[in-house]
Protein backbone atom coordinates (compact mmCIF):
# COMPACT_ATOMS: atom_id res chain seq x y z
CA UNK A 1 0.00 0.00 0.00
CA UNK A 2 1.45 3.41 -0.90
CA UNK A 3 2.57 5.47 2.13
CA UNK A 4 0.32 8.41 1.27
CA UNK A 5 -2.80 6.26 1.61
CA UNK A 6 -4.59 6.12 4.94
CA UNK A 7 -5.06 2.65 6.24
CA UNK A 8 -8.62 1.38 6.03
CA UNK A 9 -9.51 -0.85 8.99
CA UNK A 10 -12.10 -3.56 8.58
CA UNK A 11 -14.01 -6.38 10.22
CA UNK A 12 -13.99 -8.66 7.24
CA UNK A 13 -12.22 -11.56 8.96
CA UNK A 14 -14.68 -11.53 11.88
CA UNK A 15 -17.73 -11.34 9.63
CA UNK A 16 -16.41 -14.04 7.34
CA UNK A 17 -15.73 -16.36 10.29
CA UNK A 18 -19.15 -15.57 11.75
CA UNK A 19 -20.84 -16.60 8.50
CA UNK A 20 -18.65 -19.71 8.21
CA UNK A 21 -17.17 -18.65 4.90
CA UNK A 22 -13.67 -19.51 3.73
CA UNK A 23 -11.67 -16.86 1.90
CA UNK A 24 -12.19 -18.80 -1.30
CA UNK A 25 -15.96 -18.94 -0.84
CA UNK A 26 -16.17 -15.23 -0.08
CA UNK A 27 -13.87 -14.40 -2.99
CA UNK A 28 -16.04 -16.45 -5.36
CA UNK A 29 -19.14 -14.57 -4.22
CA UNK A 30 -17.36 -11.25 -4.75
CA UNK A 31 -15.70 -12.22 -8.04
CA UNK A 32 -12.16 -11.56 -6.79
CA UNK A 33 -9.10 -13.70 -6.06
CA UNK A 34 -9.06 -15.35 -2.66
CA UNK A 35 -5.70 -13.79 -1.87
CA UNK A 36 -7.26 -10.34 -2.26
CA UNK A 37 -9.64 -11.19 0.58
CA UNK A 38 -6.60 -11.99 2.72
CA UNK A 39 -4.87 -8.74 1.75
CA UNK A 40 -8.02 -6.75 2.63
CA UNK A 41 -8.41 -8.55 5.96
CA UNK A 42 -4.78 -7.83 6.82
CA UNK A 43 -5.16 -4.17 5.84
CA UNK A 44 -2.57 -4.44 3.06
CA UNK A 45 -5.09 -3.53 0.40
CA UNK A 46 -7.92 -1.00 0.55
CA UNK A 47 -10.80 -2.10 -1.67
CA UNK A 48 -12.40 0.21 -4.21
CA UNK A 49 -15.68 1.85 -3.26
CA UNK A 50 -17.45 -0.55 -5.59
CA UNK A 51 -15.94 -3.61 -3.92
CA UNK A 52 -16.55 -2.20 -0.41
CA UNK A 53 -20.22 -1.62 -1.28
CA UNK A 54 -20.48 -5.11 -2.77
CA UNK A 55 -19.03 -6.60 0.43
CA UNK A 56 -21.48 -4.54 2.52
CA UNK A 57 -24.37 -5.71 0.35
CA UNK A 58 -23.26 -9.32 0.66
CA UNK A 59 -23.15 -9.15 4.45
CA UNK A 60 -26.31 -6.98 4.55
CA UNK A 61 -24.56 -4.41 6.70
CA UNK A 62 -23.87 -0.71 6.25
CA UNK A 63 -20.44 -0.17 4.74
CA UNK A 64 -19.25 1.76 7.83
CA UNK A 65 -19.96 -1.33 9.97
CA UNK A 66 -17.32 -3.19 7.95
CA UNK A 67 -14.80 -0.51 6.96
CA UNK A 68 -13.50 2.44 8.94
CA UNK A 69 -10.64 4.92 8.83
CA UNK A 70 -10.24 4.51 12.61
CA UNK A 71 -9.23 1.27 14.32
CA UNK A 72 -12.36 -0.79 14.94
CA UNK A 73 -13.55 -1.75 18.38
CA UNK A 74 -14.52 -5.40 18.95
CA UNK A 75 -18.12 -6.13 17.95
CA UNK A 76 -18.93 -7.51 21.41
CA UNK A 77 -17.82 -4.22 22.93
CA UNK A 78 -20.06 -2.29 20.57
CA UNK A 79 -23.04 -4.50 21.42
CA UNK A 80 -22.57 -4.93 25.17
CA UNK A 81 -20.62 -1.80 25.97
CA UNK A 82 -17.11 -1.30 27.24
CA UNK A 83 -15.83 -4.18 29.42
CA UNK A 84 -14.65 -3.51 32.99
CA UNK A 85 -11.07 -2.23 33.20
CA UNK A 86 -9.67 -5.47 34.74
CA UNK A 87 -10.80 -7.59 31.74
CA UNK A 88 -9.18 -5.32 29.18
CA UNK B 1 4.24 -28.32 -14.40
CA UNK B 2 5.89 -28.66 -11.02
CA UNK B 3 3.22 -27.22 -8.76
CA UNK B 4 5.38 -27.50 -5.65
CA UNK B 5 8.02 -25.21 -7.14
CA UNK B 6 5.37 -22.80 -8.48
CA UNK B 7 3.70 -22.66 -5.09
CA UNK B 8 7.06 -22.11 -3.38
CA UNK B 9 7.84 -19.17 -5.62
CA UNK B 10 4.39 -17.64 -5.11
CA UNK B 11 4.84 -17.76 -1.36
CA UNK B 12 8.37 -16.35 -1.25
CA UNK B 13 8.41 -13.64 1.43
CA UNK B 14 9.06 -10.12 0.19
CA UNK B 15 12.54 -9.97 1.75
CA UNK B 16 13.63 -13.03 -0.24
CA UNK B 17 11.91 -11.80 -3.38
CA UNK B 18 13.81 -8.53 -3.08
CA UNK B 19 17.08 -10.46 -2.82
CA UNK B 20 16.15 -12.36 -5.99
CA UNK B 21 15.32 -9.07 -7.76
CA UNK B 22 18.59 -7.50 -6.59
CA UNK B 23 20.50 -10.58 -7.82
CA UNK B 24 18.71 -10.39 -11.17
CA UNK B 25 19.46 -6.68 -11.59
CA UNK B 26 23.08 -6.84 -10.46
CA UNK B 27 23.98 -10.18 -12.02
CA UNK B 28 24.40 -9.17 -15.65
CA UNK B 29 26.50 -6.03 -15.00
CA UNK B 30 28.67 -8.10 -12.66
CA UNK B 31 29.04 -10.84 -15.29
CA UNK B 32 30.03 -8.25 -17.92
CA UNK B 33 32.51 -6.67 -15.48
CA UNK B 34 34.02 -10.14 -14.85
CA UNK B 35 34.24 -10.67 -18.61
CA UNK B 36 35.96 -7.31 -19.19
CA UNK B 37 38.36 -7.84 -16.27
CA UNK B 38 39.33 -11.35 -17.40
CA UNK B 39 39.75 -10.30 -21.01
CA UNK B 40 42.87 -8.34 -20.11
CA UNK B 41 44.32 -10.96 -17.76
CA UNK B 42 43.74 -14.42 -19.17
CA UNK B 43 44.51 -15.58 -22.69
CA UNK B 44 42.19 -18.60 -22.55
CA UNK B 45 38.92 -17.44 -24.07
CA UNK B 46 37.07 -20.68 -23.23
CA UNK B 47 37.88 -20.18 -19.57
CA UNK B 48 36.65 -16.59 -19.85
CA UNK B 49 33.44 -17.75 -21.52
CA UNK B 50 32.92 -20.44 -18.86
CA UNK B 51 33.40 -17.91 -16.05
CA UNK B 52 31.08 -15.45 -17.80
CA UNK B 53 28.36 -18.10 -18.08
CA UNK B 54 28.95 -19.12 -14.46
CA UNK B 55 28.58 -15.50 -13.35
CA UNK B 56 25.46 -15.19 -15.47
CA UNK B 57 23.72 -18.31 -14.11
CA UNK B 58 22.39 -16.70 -10.88
CA UNK B 59 20.97 -13.85 -12.99
CA UNK B 60 19.20 -16.25 -15.31
CA UNK B 61 17.83 -18.19 -12.34
CA UNK B 62 16.70 -14.99 -10.61
CA UNK B 63 15.04 -13.74 -13.78
CA UNK B 64 13.21 -17.06 -14.21
CA UNK B 65 11.99 -16.92 -10.61
CA UNK B 66 10.70 -13.37 -11.13
CA UNK B 67 9.02 -14.33 -14.40
CA UNK B 68 7.37 -17.29 -12.70
CA UNK B 69 6.28 -15.13 -9.78
CA UNK B 70 4.60 -12.54 -12.01
CA UNK B 71 3.43 -15.01 -14.65
CA UNK B 72 -0.06 -14.29 -15.94
CA UNK B 73 -0.36 -11.06 -14.00
CA UNK B 74 2.11 -8.77 -15.78
CA UNK B 75 1.33 -10.02 -19.27
CA UNK B 76 -2.42 -10.01 -18.53
CA UNK B 77 -2.84 -13.65 -19.61
CA UNK B 78 -4.42 -14.58 -16.30
CA UNK B 79 -8.15 -14.72 -16.95
CA UNK B 80 -9.15 -13.45 -13.50
CA UNK B 81 -7.22 -10.33 -12.68
CA UNK B 82 -9.18 -8.53 -10.01
CA UNK B 83 -8.89 -4.88 -8.99
CA UNK B 84 -5.92 -5.51 -6.69
CA UNK B 85 -4.03 -7.41 -9.40
CA UNK B 86 -4.69 -4.63 -11.90
CA UNK B 87 -3.65 -1.90 -9.44
CA UNK B 88 -0.48 -3.86 -8.60
CA UNK B 89 0.31 -4.35 -12.29
CA UNK B 90 -0.04 -0.61 -12.89
CA UNK B 91 2.25 0.12 -9.94
CA UNK B 92 4.80 -2.40 -11.28
CA UNK B 93 4.75 -0.81 -14.76
CA UNK B 94 5.02 2.71 -13.29
CA UNK B 95 7.96 1.67 -11.08
CA UNK B 96 9.74 -0.08 -13.96
CA UNK B 97 9.35 3.08 -16.04
CA UNK B 98 10.90 5.13 -13.23
CA UNK B 99 13.75 2.64 -12.73
CA UNK B 100 14.45 2.52 -16.47
CA UNK B 101 14.37 6.33 -16.70
CA UNK B 102 16.82 6.56 -13.77
CA UNK B 103 19.20 4.01 -15.32
CA UNK B 104 19.11 5.73 -18.74
CA UNK B 105 19.63 9.15 -17.14
CA UNK B 106 22.65 7.91 -15.19
CA UNK B 107 24.05 6.17 -18.29
CA UNK B 108 23.57 9.30 -20.40
CA UNK B 109 25.15 11.51 -17.70
CA UNK B 110 28.17 9.18 -17.34
CA UNK B 111 28.62 9.12 -21.14
CA UNK B 112 28.44 12.92 -21.37
CA UNK B 113 30.95 13.37 -18.53
CA UNK B 114 33.25 10.78 -20.13
CA UNK B 115 33.07 12.44 -23.56
CA UNK B 116 33.43 16.01 -22.29
CA UNK B 117 36.54 14.98 -20.34
CA UNK B 118 38.39 14.62 -23.62
CA UNK B 119 37.84 10.88 -24.06
CA UNK B 120 36.49 9.29 -27.18
CA UNK B 121 33.94 6.51 -27.36
CA UNK B 122 34.29 3.99 -30.15
CA UNK B 123 31.10 2.23 -31.08
CA UNK B 124 31.99 -1.35 -31.91
CA UNK B 125 30.66 -4.79 -31.06
CA UNK B 126 32.60 -4.86 -27.77
CA UNK B 127 30.69 -1.82 -26.49
CA UNK B 128 27.35 -2.15 -28.22
CA UNK B 129 26.77 -5.87 -27.61
CA UNK B 130 26.68 -5.77 -23.77
CA UNK B 131 24.36 -2.74 -23.86
CA UNK B 132 22.09 -4.40 -26.43
CA UNK B 133 22.03 -7.60 -24.38
CA UNK B 134 21.14 -5.56 -21.30
CA UNK B 135 18.18 -4.05 -23.16
CA UNK B 136 17.07 -7.46 -24.47
CA UNK B 137 17.37 -9.10 -21.04
CA UNK B 138 16.09 -6.39 -18.72
CA UNK B 139 13.48 -4.27 -20.47
CA UNK B 140 10.97 -7.13 -20.87
CA UNK B 141 11.81 -8.41 -17.38
CA UNK B 142 11.61 -5.12 -15.46
CA UNK B 143 7.81 -5.14 -14.83
CA UNK B 144 7.99 -8.71 -13.45
CA UNK B 145 10.98 -7.79 -11.29
CA UNK B 146 9.19 -4.71 -9.97
CA UNK B 147 6.03 -6.70 -9.23
CA UNK B 148 8.12 -9.17 -7.22
CA UNK B 149 9.74 -6.20 -5.47
CA UNK B 150 6.57 -4.33 -4.41
CA UNK B 151 4.01 -7.01 -3.59
CA UNK B 152 3.39 -7.56 0.11
CA UNK B 153 3.75 -11.06 1.56
CA UNK B 154 0.84 -13.26 0.66
CA UNK B 155 -1.63 -13.92 3.45
CA UNK B 156 -1.60 -17.41 4.88
CA UNK B 157 -4.40 -19.60 3.57
CA UNK B 158 -7.50 -19.66 5.75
Amino acid sequence: MPDHQRRVHNRLAVLRAERGLSRKQLADKLGINYQTVGYIERGDYSPSLELALTIAELFRLPVEAIFSLKPMTPLSEEIFGEPPAETR
Amino acid sequence: MNTTITRGIEYLPRSRRRLVVAAALAGYPVAVAVLVALKHTSPNRWLILALFILALLPTVAALLVSYRYAQGRIDGRCARLDERDIALRQQAYALSHRVLAAILTVAAAVTVVYLTSGNTLRLDANNVLPATMWVIIYIPALPSLMLAWIEADRPADA
